[in-house]
């Protein structure tokens, strides 16, 4: 099933783009329409049509039988349209686990996700009722440092793949850091993700110990569909510069170096952001755009008019003040170079009270990238440096893992590296 | 690639013995061919470690009747080297005259009606093995053969599994 090198570089302009429509979710018509840029706009539903019992019950309908192709080039959850809810769970190989445990693990793992994808129970499914409605479930496999070290694949570590630098604004705990693996599960549905992190979390316990979880939620993209991008819990519109085009994945996203068994696979950096809203809440919306640098009523640049307009960074005020200030994030994450660009698809977190009574909520920050080294460190590092917004925002939990490319029917996750 | 746990694989492998299970009794062409079950989604509950008294465990699939008249799953043989020397039997899960659940082999074997399906699953019916040799670990594979009442048999590959979530 592992293509060689050879295979893939002739083939290359044919599967991606059959992957990537696959991948992007091209299975119904709401998928599409909320895929804005991916689909080009094949928007079937809308308010007015959508507005009788009969058309809800439709859309519904839709919505829960919806389903992302397991196989394929690459892992499904990536550059599938960003669903509603979503789940990250690390786990800590066990001492006895060797290549031959790493490689059934995920052999079962694979043949769970396969089946779950499809709205399918796994096979010792306790509850097989909660697999029946997918709603675009995806899961997602990665492998931390520690798993590469423990089963000796040091060898296999893909390049610029490495735990990231401490940075001065980090406050990591480690209950929200680290791990071997890590499991993703994306879905419109709540209830689909639950069932499918637990399923596959019993599958990996036998090879594996949980170390944390993270569950967030989004906008759904279903129902009306917006051009805009999804906002934070601070009301932000984030992920405006995100890839959107085949081209750009491979450019941003799917690592094309070495090592071979790593093409098409990459890298995911998973940092939860912990918000101050005693803070945030007295900034008046002047100050809140200025320490973003973009408007919040849509996310335009604050010397633009629509979120997708080029922020222009030399922009001055008569005063001669730069009309993007100097601590923007915008700013700060944009200095660099295009091959400083990678994928977000951020979570947003809200999971009770903190001891002081305020709102224990933040961002699960998830970033997609085939070069951790060269696309992410260099903007974390501006952004750590001088960056307004980590005067509300403290990054709490971190994390790295390496996610293979996908495989095909008979094949599993990582066969590339364990096989 | 090798023990791969995959629905596909194990489905062309399944195909392959229909076809040569049709092929052997191709030869009695004056008389009706029997018609092999099919059997989907084999799986075995795992015994990691043997424990004085636990060294049995249940095979639980899905069984199909492409034929026009019942057939019933009346035995199964291990073909795994080394894991029993004890027959096999097939089970059910019945609440006895107490009130409790208990385990019992099944009159006349399970039934698989004309054009459908019976489910083998943890708490109804399932295969049993007895007085295990060796564990059987979480994603290994166990052979074992099934027979069915019309004379027809069928080799299955089931792959072990843990049903509970945090059995350690």
């Amino acid at each position: 099933m592992t293509q060689t090198p050879a295979e893939s570089s002739e083939t290359t302009g044919v599967v991606s783009r059959r992957g990537f429509l696959a991948s992007a979710g091209v299975v119904s018509s709401y998928v599409a329409a909320g895929a804005a840029g991916f689909a080009g706009g094949a928007l079937t539903l809308n308010a007015a049509s959508a507005s009788t019992p009969e058309r809800e019950a439709e859309l519904r309908a839709q919505q829960q039988s919806a389903t992302i192709p397991f196989y394929g080039e690459y892992q499904a959850g990536i550059m599938t349209p960003l669903q509603a809810y979503g789940t990250y769970a690390a786990f800590t190989l066990k001492p006895g686990t060797g290549i031959d445990q790493a490689r059934a693990m995920m052999q079962l793992l694979t043949d769970d996700a396969a089946r779950l994808a499809k709205g399918k129970p796994t096979l010792p499914d306790g509850e097989p009722f909660l697999a029946t409605e997918p709603a675009r479930l995806t899961s997602t496999f990665g492998f931390g440092p520690g798993f590469f070290s423990k089963l000796g694949l040091q060898g296999g570590l893909p390049d610029g793949f490495a735990e990231l630098p401490s940075f001065s604004i980090d406050k990591l705990q480690p209950e929200y850091s680290g791990g071997d693996l890590v499991i993703h599960v994306g879905a419109d549905n709540p209830l689909t993700v639950a069932h499918a992190a637990r399923q596959l979390s019993r599958t990996a316990h036998t090879f594996a110990e949980p170390l944390w979880s993270q569950s967030g939620f989004n906008r759904p993209q279903y129902g009306v569909p917006s051009d805009q991008t999804g906002r934070n819990l601070f009301g932000q519109v984030d992920g405006t510069v995100n890839p959107r085009s085949e081209n750009e994945f491979d450019a941003q996203v799917w690592a094309s170096g070495g090592p071979s068994w790593f093409r098409d696979g990459t890298c995911l950096v998973v940092r939860r952001i912990q918000m101050d809203f005693a803070g945030w809440d007295k900034l008046d919306d002047t100050k809140k755009e200025s320490a973003m640098g973009r408007r919040l009523s849509n996310g335009a640049p604050l010397t633009g008019s629509t979120e997708f307009d080029a922020p222009d960074l030399s922009a001055k005020f008569e005063n001669g003040l730069s009309v993007i200030p100097s601590f923007s994030h915008v700013r700060r994450s944009r200095m660099g170079t295009d091959a400083e660009k990678f994928l977000r698809r951020p979570l947003n977190y809200e999971d009770g009270l903190l001891a002081s009574g305020e709102p224990n909520a933040g961002l699960i920050f998830a970033a997609y990238m085939a070069d951790i080294q060269k696309q992410f460190v260099p903007v974390q590092q501006r952004l750590a440096d001088l960056d307004l917004m980590n005067t509300w925002t403290t990054p709490i939990g971190s994390a790295v893992f390496a996610l293979p490319p996908g495989c095909q029917p008979g094949g599993y996750i990582g066969e590339g590296l364990l096989g | 690639m090798k023990n791969s746990t995959s629905a596909t694989k194990r489905g062309f492998s399944l195909v392959a013995v229909v076809v040569a299970a049709l092929a052997l009794v191709g030869c009695a062409p004056a008389t009706p061919e029997p018609v092999t079950p099919t059997a989907s989604d084999v799986w075995i509950k795992a015994i990691p470690e043997l424990m004085d008294g636990m060294a049995m465990t249940g095979v639980f699939m899905t069984l199909e009747n492409p034929s026009e008249e019942d057939i019933s799953l009346v035995g199964a043989t291990n073909t795994t080297e080394g894991l029993t020397e004890t027959p096999m039997e097939i089970h059910e899960v019945i609440m006895g005259d107490d009130g409790e659940m208990k385990m019992q082999m099944v009159e006349g074997g399970i039934v698989i009606p004309a054009g459908g399906s019976v489910e083998l699953k943890p708490g109804g019916y399932h295969v049993m093995y007895w007085d295990l040799l060796k564990p059987i670990p979480v994603g290994s594979n166990v052979t074992l053969t099934l027979e069915f009442s019309n004379g027809t048999t069928l080799d299955v590959d089931a792959v072990a599994r843990d049903i509970s979530t945090y059995a350690g």
